[in-house]
């Protein structure tokens, strides 16, 4: 497919890791403060500042703000991450120093689970009083996706993951309890002064997702190859598909050559 | 003049008693004081309780030899190197370790007003999720919050409403005072002024937060070199009790400018993490099958530390192999 001059690879062309790739770089804005997860965020933050968004900044949590890695980082902490930074300084420094003073515009997360208000769980499978598993925890995610203007999670797109209720609100989605009292309410009903936003997408290797008015999930982009009825087959609870907006933009030739060159040469996150 | 006391990694270990709490330098896979860690599984350290920003492979080690009784943090594993950290997971699912979930920047403000003499410290940061869901309190749960234990507070936050601006309602998280603090530090000057390259983590305030530290360092340097630069210290000497010189002494975590994250070693580590058996195995083979850190590091051998070791303009290996290209 072809748009104006830019050149859109075909499904069979590109793997589903950089369709999630691409497909997150898009969401960041020329200028944008992004506070990044490891990972695929690490990719799209990356791929994002070599094409639309020069000038975008990247947070990682351990203390690099500003960051100019020559080579990717593997996690966070790595020193790589504080190469060319204006900032190497702690947690303190980025959580409160950053984060909670308003710098941040967008959140790139990950997930193990997700309802429709966007409430994600990385902390366990079951009741976390006599779990059956425990994942990672919670790390930097909640504080992160708390005061973030806009959170962009970035998913697997399984029936098991997208569910009615996750077994634990590890990060606050757009409705929430108000602890300790555990009344169910809006998020700014919560956060106050401190209610800058919330999660806007949730991208998957199948779709696009975004969230309404009112803070619910909807479909909005279907990424080539899938069609809404896979969608709907994959989450557990009533997806709202009367919003959908057509296919997802495919990777472009241009971004899968960078994804491979420039950003992931050694082949860390890619394979 | 030096204040601290220099001490060997068997003297360091040996001061750290049972169900002592005990907090650390470093972030996941990075400056962990990884020597100290084997030295307390070799003396059999038991019912210890870590507070920590989060947990990487050192608590794995701890986890898998049975020393941890509570572990209160946000997060365990290994980056990309070990997905999960098994050995805390499995205490957790089994009940053998009290696990108190927080976030990172809960954490972090429970250090911070301990490392400033605060009671507590205001966060609006992961309001509205289960970690403060009031069933969830294990502590409280486990009865451990009955004001017996001056390391644990009767509450595990509190709620308040903005009384100056009006601006609604903040978390406040209890300070935390570790009975240790187990550091690892690239330098250390010889009147005990501490440097740490790269990010800091939170190890200034895990410091400052503890009853006693005990730094390992990559190396102990003149103060006077490290005075000449005071803006890139992290601790005054007077913060330090006692200091172990020890190279290499967070393999296989990273130390910026000095080496690498040794990945092989802890993927490794992670598979053998996955049960008890495989654990024993491999202790048997790197902890207790060796007298000390020299021969930890005789049998590691001088080609793999020497691909690990850090460019020192970059700040790490351009040797070692990262991913799969």
């Amino acid at each position: 497919m072809t748009t104006g001059n830019i050149n859109y690879a075909k499904v069979g062309e590109y793997k589903p890791i950089d369709m999630l790739a691409c497909a997150a770089a898009r969401e960041v804005n020329d200028g944008d403060v992004v506070f990044a997860g490891t990972g695929l965020p690490m990719l799209a933050i990356a791929l994002a500042q070599l094409e639309q968004a020069p000038n975008a900044v990247c947070i990682y949590e351990a203390g690099s703000v500003d960051g100019r890695p020559i080579h990717l980082p593997t996690s966070v902490g790595d020193s790589r991450c504080a190469y060319q930074a204006s900032i190497a300084a702690g947690l303190a420094e980025t959580f409160y120093g950053q984060l909670h003073c308003g710098y941040v515009d967008l959140a790139f997360l990950g997930g193990a689970e997700i309802d429709m208000y966007g409430n994600v769980n990385t902390t366990v499978v079951g009741d976390y009083a006599a779990p059956q598993k425990r994942f990672t925890g919670s790390g930097g995610n909640p504080d992160i996706n708390s005061l973030a203007r806009r959170t962009v999670f970035i998913m697997l797109q399984e029936k098991r993951r997208f569910k009615e209720n996750v077994d634990y609100i590890t990060s606050p989605g757009w409705r929430i309890h108000r602890w300790p009292s555990g009344e169910w309410v809006h998020k700014k009903e919560v956060y106050g002064k401190y209610f800058f936003g919330g999660p806007t997408a949730v991208i998957t290797n199948m779709a696009v997702f975004r969230f309404d008015e009112n803070g619910v999930m909807y479909l909005d982009t279907v990424h080539p190859g899938y069609s809404v009825e896979d969608i709907k087959n994959n989450v557990g609870f009533d997806l709202n598909v009367s919003r959908v907006n057509g296919e997802t933009l495919a990777p472009t030739y241009n971004q899968i050559d960078l994804l491979y060159k420039r950003v992931d040469p050694e082949g860390i996150f890619l394979p | 003049m030096a204040t601290f006391k220099k001490i060997t990694l068997q003297e360091a270990a040996g001061l750290i008693n049972d169900g002592d709490l005990l907090s650390f330098s470093g972030f996941t896979i990075w400056r962990r004081p990884m020597a100290l860690i084997y030295e307390l599984v070799r003396q059999q350290k038991k019912n210890l309780h870590l507070f920590e920003v989060n947990g990487g492979t050192h608590t794995e080690v701890l986890a898998g030899a049975g020393a941890i009784k509570i572990w209160e943090s946000c997060w365990v594993g290994h980056e990309l190197y070990g997905k999960l950290g098994e050995g805390i997971a499995r205490g957790q699912v089994e009940g053998s370790i009290i696990v108190e979930d927080y976030s990172h920047a809960q954490v972090v403000a429970r250090q911070l007003a301990g490392a400033y003499g605060l009671p507590f410290f205001p966060t609006a940061l992961s309001m509205g999720t289960d970690i403060l869901n009031p069933k969830y309190d294990m502590l409280g749960k486990a009865g451990l919050r009955d004001g017996s234990n001056s390391k644990i507070p009767v509450k595990k936050y509190d709620v308040v409403k903005d009384p100056f601006f009006g601006n609604g309602e903040i978390l406040m998280m209890p300070a935390v005072n570790p009975d240790w603090a187990l550091i690892y530090a690239s330098q250390v000057g010889d009147e005990g002024t501490v440097r740490v390259f790269s990010q800091t983590y939170v190890d200034a305030e895990v410091v400052k937060a503890a009853d006693k530290v005990i730094v390992i360092a990559e190396e102990i340097v003149p103060d006077n070199y490290l005075r000449r630069e005071p803006e890139k210290n992290l601790a005054a000497g007077y913060a330090i009790d006692y200091v172990v010189e020890c190279p290499w002494g967070a393999h296989p975590t990273g130390s910026q400018f000095f080496y690498d994250v040794d990945a092989d070693f802890i993927r490794n580590f992670y598979q053998v993490s996955k049960s008890k058996a495989a654990f024993d195995e491999w202790a048997n083979e790197w902890i207790f099958g060796v007298s000390g850190h020299e021969e930890y590091l005789d049998k590691l051998g001088i080609n793999r530390l020497q691909n690990l070791r850090a460019n020192s303009v970059l700040g790490y290996s351009t040797t070692v192999k990262r991913g799969t290209r």
